[in-house]
């Protein structure tokens, strides 16, 4: 073999030339991030009517899938109240050992555990939605449900002016859940001056937020409703329907369901804030490949909230928020 | 092996230099075919698009213009205009019957929403029989509406909205409106409304697109976006679409399509909507797989370097090896051999610089010979200049002894000494030749002898006992001479009693060897061997004695002529003389 070197100098030669091909070529590529795990999503609940709050923020994650090229697996467990069902399934996405976790915690305590299991094994989480009681997760990208809750304490501020009845009551849907204690300390810190009788939990349960409402209606001096989310929205509205005190009792909502809507067209809802579900969704998965892609990334996003009146709810810049497209 | 691989080597060196020249060709074959490609590719998928793009703007166009037939045909129907004319009068069409026949024009297409017509005196009529008004809202109010009244019965097509003219039901749709006139033209109806699925548009729009990352979006004039995939995106500013670049491409007829943010736009108008559709095309899906591009152009260029290293041995070993060839042959120069380089197989060069090198070669080798030549020559003139200087003191001493006798009145001795004298001079010269008959230096040495027996005044007694067969034979003048002088001065003399010098000559195997024999004082071993040694080494000259420079001459003068293997040796025993032999070949003179 004379020639051996030759052979020898000949493959360093192409090596530097494939080298160099590849560092021309990288400019030139664009910067995927490639993943061998696909990114795993822990929703609240997976069970949800079509256009719903997180059949949109899916929506989002699927655009946001798409445009950055990732591959995501949603899964959760049937009903927002199934806690230990949801932290089962967190130990099993866990043992999948994805390259990073989206969790939106049905609990902001006894999820914590299940986060610091996922933490210990080197894996990333980022919370969405309702969060944790811990600081382990890299990034929470939520609406700011405080911001939410001074929007509508201030609608309902500017409404209650109008109103002879001052009285003002917050139907809440759950205790203990951040959504739930955000909104309504934004809703309080809006309505310091005015006369909050109280706050009451219907538990996620239209009825109970109905039957509440019925009892609330019986006080003479009652003059708004805040509802905090859209069952309890729904349920207040409800009442309010069949009793025929709109003219009476102001509601302020939360959320934009199909019915919730009529209500704001009927005027029986005077105003409702919405999130922005898709964004979050959407801003949800920028956020976590960022992070796997060693990008800086805020530790909170707020995904922002909008108040819809009548008046506003058939902008065209709001229309796909509330009425989205269905596919 | 080992310099070739050095880096100085000239294969090394030509390997090196193609190496790098092909690796800056390949690259930039790269370079250019890299583009090249792009070009190719980009024109060619943009070229793909923009058909697309046709198709799409083709497939709205055709839906909205067969929406409109559907417009046309209600707004042609008789009945329909006879109950907008006559409202719920006896004899007319019944509000059922309208209904249904309405409902006939949905049903035949499932993409049409609704059919509304809105009479005068707020009279509505819906094609869905189950649906209630939305009582909460205007009719009058809607943009739709206002335009069909101003448009004056051209179709007037809306942008995307969401529907909310039937109770509790919240559609999207793109509406097709239109003033109803009467038959005359000259009385204002009412306003039809078609609602078309919005969804349609969006299927559309979604389906015809390019590549994991494209997509199409439709605008109006007003900037308004009609359909967009990620429209809540834009709406929050997080993502944005460059609507000024759009706007300025619109009127721009040169160019098909701009570049932003990594991406390509191109916009097709619909005529028939004004509805401007935008198709985007990512730039990461018109150049899929340069994974593939890089590895065969490397793979390339491993075949190009290999070629290249062979190409370059087979070239370097053809200069190389010939080169090789000849400097092993010139290093023999440093041995003092002078070797011929000969017939070489090689390149006109390197066969030119060998034939260059022979004959310098051949030339150095003349030179060499001449310069022995000459050389050898001047050592024989010298030497001729040596043996010409009889030495002084014994010319003079003779002629005084002749001086002596003729004051003496020894007439006779004086012409047996003078005409001895002249002979030896006669000889001596020889006209000028070097090589003389054996009977001449016979007479020569004879004449010496006989000078010397009458001033020593019969010291010595000589005999002269040479093979009469050589007398015609050759040898060196004043060979002879010397050694009898040597033997004289330095045997001899030196003893009281009286000597004898005896010189012999015969043939011994093809030379001649003759021998001057003397029973003088003789020798120590260690003189003889020191003279013997003085013999073969060119020595100084000083150390030796006038008598002694003669022998040597001699001697040299010998080799010289004949070989190393001839010359003078001794042989002496010390009080009983000194015998020297002469080794000469046997010659003869030629003519």
């Amino acid at each position: 073999m004379k020639n051996w070197y030759l052979i020898l100098l000949s493959l360093v030669a192409a090596f530097i030339l494939f080298i160099a091909l590849s560092i021309l070529y990288e400019q030139k590529t664009p910067e995927e991030l490639d993943l061998s795990e696909p990114i795993q999503i822990v929703m609240k609940s997976i069970e949800g009517q079509p256009m719903d709050f997180w059949d949109v923020v899916t929506q989002g994650i699927d655009e946001a899938a798409r445009e950055f090229g990732v591959e995501v697996k949603i899964t959760g467990p049937r009903y927002e109240k199934e806690i230990n069902r949801q932290i089962n399934i967190m130990d099993a996405v866990i043992d999948e050992r994805p390259p990073i976790i989206i969790l939106a915690a049905n609990d902001y305590k006894r999820l914590v555990g299940s986060v610091e299991k996922a933490d210990a094994l080197g894996i990333p989480v980022v919370t969405m939605d309702s969060g944790i009681q811990s600081d382990i997760p890299v990034s929470f990208i939520a609406t700011d449900n405080i911001d939410a809750g001074n929007k509508a304490g201030d609608e309902m501020k500017r409404l209650i002016l109008l109103n002879s009845r001052k009285s003002i009551a917050i139907v809440s849907h759950i205790k203990e859940t951040a959504t739930a204690i955000d909104r309504e300390a934004g809703v309080r810190e809006a309505l310091l001056d005015e006369n909050v009788i109280g706050t009451w939990f219907c538990d996620v349960e239209q009825e109970k937020a109905y039957l509440i409402t019925l009892e609330l209606l019986k006080d003479e001096s009652l003059g708004g409703v805040v509802a905090l989310n859209e069952v309890a929205a729904l349920g207040v509205a409800r009442a309010i329907d069949e009793m025929d005190a709109e003219g009476k009792v102001f509601v302020v909502g939360f959320d934009s369901a199909v019915r919730e809507l009529s209500y704001l067209e009927e005027g029986i809802i005077k105003a409702t804030v919405v999130q922005r579900p898709y964004n979050m969704g959407y801003i949800t998965i920028k956020t976590a490949v960022d992070y796997l892609k060693g990008n800086k990334i805020e530790t909170f996003i707020d995904t922002g909230s909008i108040l819809i009146t009548r008046e506003n709810m058939f902008q065209r810049e709001y229309q796909e928020l509330l009425f989205p497209v269905s596919n | 092996m080992k310099a070739r691989l050095g880096l100085g080597s000239l294969e090394s060196r030509i390997y090196m230099i193609f190496t790098l020249m092909i690796f800056v060709a390949v690259f930039i074959m790269q370079l250019v075919s890299f583009r090249f490609t792009i070009n190719a590719l980009r024109s060619s998928t943009l070229e793909n698009n923009r058909t697309l793009l046709g198709q799409l703007v083709t497939q709205i166009d055709s839906y909205i213009s067969g929406m409109e037939q559907i417009s046309q045909a209600v707004q042609d129907d008789p009945e329909i205009i006879e109950y907008m004319l006559n409202g719920a009068n006896s004899g007319s069409p019944s509000y059922l019957s309208i209904q249904q026949r309405l409902g006939n024009y949905i049903k035949a297409r499932n993409d049409i929403s609704d059919i509304i017509i809105i009479g005068r005196d707020g009279l509505v009529i819906t094609a869905d029989p189950d649906s209630n008004l939305n009582p909460w809202t205007s009719v009058s109010e809607k943009d739709w509406y206002l335009e069909a009244m101003d448009a004056g019965g051209q179709t007037v097509v809306s942008s995307s909205y969401v529907q909310n003219l039937v109770e509790g039901r919240y559609s999207w749709v793109v509406s097709l409106s239109r003033e109803i006139l009467s038959v005359d033209k000259n009385e204002s109806l009412g306003v039809m409304l078609v609602d078309l699925k919005f969804n349609r548009i969006k299927e559309l729009c979604q389906s015809l697109v390019v590549g994991r990352k494209g997509y199409n979006f439709i605008i109006d004039s007003d900037r308004n976006y009609i359909f967009h995939p990620t429209q809540q995106l834009v709406y929050s500013n997080i993502r944005s679409e460059p609507i000024d670049s759009i706007y300025a491409l619109l009127k721009n007829t040169e160019d098909e399509f701009f570049f932003a943010d990594k991406k390509y736009f191109m916009i097709e108008t619909s005529d028939i909507t004004g509805w401007f559709v935008v198709s985007v095309t990512h730039e990461s899906d018109i150049v899929t797989d340069w994974r593939y591009v890089q590895i065969s152009y490397s793979l390339l260029g491993l075949i190009l370097f290999l070629i290249v290293g062979l190409a370059t041995n087979r070239i370097s070993s053809g200069i190389t090896k010939p080169v090789r060839k000849l400097q092993d042959i010139m290093k023999s120069v440093d041995t003092g051999e002078f070797r011929l380089v000969g017939s070489i197989r090689a390149t006109d060069e390197i066969k030119e610089l060998a034939r260059e090198y022979d004959t310098m070669v051949g030339h150095i080798r003349n030179l060499m010979e001449a310069n022995t030549r000459e050389q050898e020559l001047k050592r024989k003139s010298d030497l001729k200049a040596l043996q010409a200087q009889i030495n002084p003191h014994f010319l003079y001493n003779t002629l005084d002894s002749i001086i002596w006798m003729g004051e003496m009145g020894q007439n006779k001795e004086v012409v047996l000494m003078t005409s001895a004298l002249s002979k030896l001079f006669r000889i001596s010269i020889s006209k000028g030749r070097e090589i003389i008959k054996i009977t001449d230096e016979i007479a020569h040495v004879e004449s010496y002898l006989t000078i010397q027996k009458m001033r020593y005044k019969d010291k010595f007694e000589y005999s002269i006992d040479i093979d009469p067969d050589l007398y015609t034979h050759t040898i060196l003048k004043i060979t002879l001479q010397p050694l009898v002088e040597n033997a004289i001065y330095h045997g001899i003399k030196e003893v009281d009693h009286k000597g004898l010098i005896q010189i012999t000559g015969e043939e011994l195997d093809g030379n001649i060897k003759l021998e001057v024999v003397d029973n003088g004082k003789g020798m120590t071993t260690e003189e003889l061997e020191e003279l013997n040694q003085n013999l073969d080494t060119s020595s100084n000259s000083h150390q030796l004695s006038q008598q002694g420079m003669g022998v040597r001459n001699v001697h040299e003068r010998i080799q010289l002529y004949f070989g190393k293997e001839y010359g003078l040796s001794y042989i002496s025993t010390p009080g009983s003389g000194t015998r020297i032999t002469v080794l000469i070949p046997s010659e003869t003179l030629e003519a």
